[in-house]
């Protein structure tokens, strides 16, 4: 009996611990400012259709492959398979600075900035468009995650995505 | 048709449910949510004499994982707390808690310690214990703790994918439910499989007993060894 107390007890923890970070959190969202932003490109990511139109001259395209300093198996190859899709099919675009490519750890506090801007929530990979006059829209794609079994799949689908970014789409 | 594209298909699908669903199992799948899975199928087999008991052990653990996954989704989607606060929150601490846990739980299992009860009199103590000692507070417990322990892909899986739809949605109960079903569907299945398995040899044998015995001290061990496989996945990122 008592181990099922023990196990309630810290559950009980868990969850309170939980919840004052939730509040410290809702307090800190104003202040960065990132909640209606971080929902709408979450909601781009998945349907991965994110209407950028308004977005028609772009000045550069920001690949980031943001995680943790503990990362999965997953979470590695996301991020390598995106930068050798980059390097090996946009190597003009990242010489002339048009498109760059990043891996970024989201847990430094130096990153914290970046992390908040783009909304992330957790390991993944990001498309980050500027435009001439210096519009920024952040779109997540999260149907890298069910390619990285197939490296050729993985690696045409994001140069697809990548070349719509750059044509404004 | 690949499997993989196949989860793609269904977990990206225009109806949220199903998308949720198959999310729900790309989760069960994934390694953190596997290992704590594999625990739960151990603590609802530990009872092999009864495999209706399995089962409502093994549906109150998936609705101890609906609760968090419920209690999560509602504060995003209704309250509209920040996704971004609560999942790095829950990645950096809810694993790391986790092990520790998991290997307490097991060494008192395993009965290395013992505690002695003084209020068996008392009326709701005694019902506590009722469902204490049949195993449903217990799962109920390990589901609501085993899915807040978030690691790197299942915190994609979650906060990545399951959460904008339920924000696209504006469901902050119905779609996370439907994931955690999924995600403790294979719990349900195994643990019913491997307790009607493991009776029907005992029965053979005539040595039910003996293997609730060894079941017990299986379970325990796998409590160490998953709460080992936390700890070290903590420390040495090898996942």
């Amino acid at each position: 009996m008592k181990h099922y107390l023990l196990l309630f007890l810290l559950g009980l923890v868990l969850l309170l611990a939980g919840c004052v970070n939730v509040n410290q959190s809702s307090e800190n969202s104003s202040s960065v400012n990132l909640s209606n932003s971080t929902i709408n490109s979450s909601i781009c990511g998945v349907s991965n259709n994110c209407n950028v139109s308004s977005v028609s001259n772009i000045n550069k395209v920001e690949v980031i492959h943001f995680h943790g300093t503990n990362q999965c198996y997953s979470c590695k190859t996301v991020g390598a398979y995106a930068e050798e899709t980059v390097n090996t099919y946009f190597a003009d675009e990242v010489k002339s600075g048009k498109i760059i490519f990043k891996h970024i750890n989201a847990e430094l506090s130096e990153n914290r900035d970046l992390a908040v801007k783009y909304g992330v929530t957790s390991a993944s990979l990001w498309l980050g468009t500027y435009s001439n006059d210096g519009k920024f829209s952040a779109e997540q794609n999260t149907n890298v995650w069910y390619k990285i079994d197939n490296k050729t799949g993985y690696m045409n689908y994001l140069k697809g995505i990548i070349e719509q970014k750059l044509a404004g789409n | 048709m690949e499997l993989m594209a196949f989860m793609e298909a269904m977990g990206t699908s225009g109806i949220p449910i199903i998308a949720a669903f198959f999310i729900g199992l790309m989760t069960a799948i994934s390694p953190c949510p596997l290992a704590t899975n594999i625990t739960a199928i151990a603590y609802a087999s530990k009872r092999i004499d009864n495999s209706r008991h399995t089962l409502l052990v093994g549906f109150l653990y998936t609705l101890g994982r609906m609760f968090t996954y419920v209690a999560i989704a509602s504060l995003i989607v209704w309250v509209g707390i920040s996704t971004q606060a609560i999942s790095l929150f829950l990645q950096q601490y809810g694993e790391k808690i986790l092990g520790p846990l998991l290997i307490i739980v097991g060494i008192i299992l395993l009965g290395l310690i013992k505690f002695n009860f003084s209020q068996k009199n008392d009326r709701l103590g005694s019902l506590k214990e009722k469902l204490a000692h049949k195993g449903f507070l217990g799962a109920f417990l390990l589901g609501v703790i085993f899915a807040l322990a978030f690691c790197p892909f299942s915190a994609v899986l979650f906060f990545g994918m399951l959460i904008p739809l339920a924000i696209q949605a504006g469901d902050g109960f119905v779609i996370p439910a439907v994931f955690a079903f999924a995600t403790g569907l294979p719990v349900i299945l195994f643990s019913f499989l491997l307790v009607k398995s493991v009776n029907k040899v005992g029965t053979i044998m005539n040595k039910v007993q003996t293997f609730e015995l060894w079941m017990r001290r299986v379970v325990s061990i796998v409590f160490i060894v998953v709460g080992a496989y936390y700890t070290l996945n903590k420390t040495l990122g090898m996942w």
